[in-house]
């Protein structure tokens, strides 16, 4: 195995849910005294090492902590407690579109969303053709993306985060929109990359059938904590059994 | 501190440029007359403000023909006007971004201020041509604007990096910032001349920083005599109001993504 590339060492992240979000409603509590906000603890205690070249897939319910810990990989946000460490250049997350602006063409969003993902003007331009082929986008590459179905905004988005170069991709429900064919032609791309070991991806989805087929470890959180991780078929029966045991609990209240 | 201060335009100088050129191209998207509004908007004020104040209330200017007068002071002003008002809500405009992907966010506020700037230089064509117009000399000492355009370069970051990381945690400061900057506009010598104040005000009416800045464009402009010790106050405060800021601002940014 080679050396880890993300550590997460007792990470715990609470936020802190504000409830009033203007001065008038938070002015009365200041003086009374009352908590300025609700603290939630969306990763608790939470321990794991991912390596060079490994395909790691995040499971969980709705709120166990998934986008928080990708958030914390990305660099977006720090832990409240414990030690997050990225080796190499941080991820940028493969975010459908975060940047994209509306009123401009695709081929001006290629310049703009891959400037935010931290590629500099001159690596844009060799990865423009790749970026545009990969798209399938050609035809209406100098059409305002306002006009772009999901299906193609999704494309454009996914083909400049793959042109990025980023030893560490993080995949986040990406797989969710677009047709058939090009979710097969991801993933059949991102195969690829699993092949090469050059990268380092993981992989947040619901759905099992991807996630399976695609990782070869996966982490199960639920409630902020780390439940299990290892092989994918054992870990998606844990989860199972908690998804079971939550749909009892809510039959019987 | 100083390597983190200019990290933005070395390692982030692409992403600068195209976060300035998102801004300045999509501003006027499917309009018609499209970036001309950044000329048409001044010489609309300029107009009757012109009628206001120089043909009502006659308001002495020293000589100088009052439309020339005025845009030496209104052009600064607005270019002002514009950064504040955008920068105070582009970290919450930009939210997704900062959700989703690590980069120095002062990088958005000085894209903001960076293509405020591309406006404020186009709008200050207008100024030399009414100058032509109006047969006033532009001599060397016009060169005086520069450092002038400095201070309130960092005047602006300094007040915009404030103001957005409030509004990020209560929206109540971008209409406060629109209700400042309404009444800073007549507490500073945009309209009417200096010499308009009394005697006894113009202590504290000078704390203004934005006094020594446009009193400075307006000697340099029509070549009178600079009021130093003024400017002198507008870059120190400035200069403190940025610093301050900055500290601020770098200190909240890690929870940027957790409250927005």
């Amino acid at each position: 195995m080679d050396k880890p590339v993300i550590i997460f060492d007792k990470v715990s992240k609470d936020f802190y849910i504000q409830e009033e979000k203007t001065f008038k409603e938070f002015l009365p509590n200041l003086f009374l005294g009352k908590p300025w906000a609700k603290k939630v603890a969306a990763l608790d205690d939470v321990t794991f090492n991912i390596f060079q070249g490994e395909t790691v897939g995040i499971i969980g319910k709705n709120g166990a902590g998934k986008s928080t810990a990708l958030k914390l990989i990305a660099g977006v946000t720090t832990p409240t407690r414990g030690k997050v460490i990225i080796t190499g250049k941080v991820a940028p997350l493969i975010e459908l579109g975060a940047g994209f602006h509306h009123e401009l063409t695709g081929y001006e969003n290629i310049f703009l969303n891959a400037a935010i993902l931290g590629l500099h003007k001159k690596e844009i331009e060799i990865k423009l053709n790749d970026i545009i082929e990969f798209s399938e986008l050609k035809d209406f590459i100098y059409a305002p993306v306002k006009k772009y179905s999901s299906g193609m905004y999704m494309r454009l988005a996914f083909s400049i985060a793959i042109n990025t170069n980023a030893p560490l991709l993080l995949i986040d429900e990406v797989l969710a929109v677009g047709d058939e064919d090009f979710q097969r032609k991801c993933l059949n791309y991102l195969q690829e990359i699993k092949k090469s070991r050059e990268k380092t991806i993981i992989f947040v989805s619901h759905s099992e059938q991807s996630v399976k087929k695609f990782c070869e470890r996966v982490i199960l959180l639920d409630h902020g904590k780390l439940i299990t991780e290892g092989d994918p078929t054992e870990v998606f029966e844990k989860y199972h059994h908690i998804l079971e045991e939550t749909n009892r609990n809510a039959d019987v209240s | 501190m100083l390597k983190e201060l200019a990290t933005p335009f070395l390692t982030h100088k692409y992403l600068l440029f195209q976060l300035t050129q998102r801004s300045i191209k999509a501003r006027y998207k499917q309009s018609i007359i499209g970036y001309a509004w950044v000329l048409i908007n001044p010489l609309a004020q300029l107009l009757v403000y012109t009628f206001v104040f120089s043909v009502i209330f006659k308001f002495p200017t020293n000589n100088i023909p009052y439309p020339v007068f005025l845009f030496a002071g209104l052009l600064p002003w607005i270019y002002m006007q514009n950064v504040l008002a955008s920068a105070t809500t582009s970290l919450v405009d930009n939210a997704d971004l900062i959700r989703k992907v690590y980069f120095p966010r002062e990088i958005l506020i000085y894209s903001v201020v960076l293509s405020k700037t591309v406006d404020f230089v186009f709008a200050l064509s207008l100024l030399f041509i009414f100058m032509v117009v109006y047969h006033i000399p532009i001599g060397l000492t016009t060169l005086y604007i520069i450092p002038l355009f400095i201070i309130q370069i960092i005047l602006m970051s300094g007040l915009s990096l404030f103001f957005s990381t409030f509004n990020l945690f209560y929206r109540d400061i971008q209409y406060l910032v629109t209700l400042l900057l309404l009444l800073w506009t007549y507490l500073t010598p945009v309209v009417y001349a200096l010499s308009l104040v009394p005697e006894k005000y113009i202590s504290i009416y000078k704390l203004n920083p934005m006094v020594g800045i446009i009193e400075g464009y307006r000697s340099a402009l029509f070549n009178l005599a600079f009021d130093t010790g003024t400017i002198c106050w507008s870059l120190i405060i400035s200069v403190f109001i940025f610093v301050i800021s900055y500290i601020f601002f770098k200190k909240s940014e890690k929870v940027f993504a957790d409250i927005v």
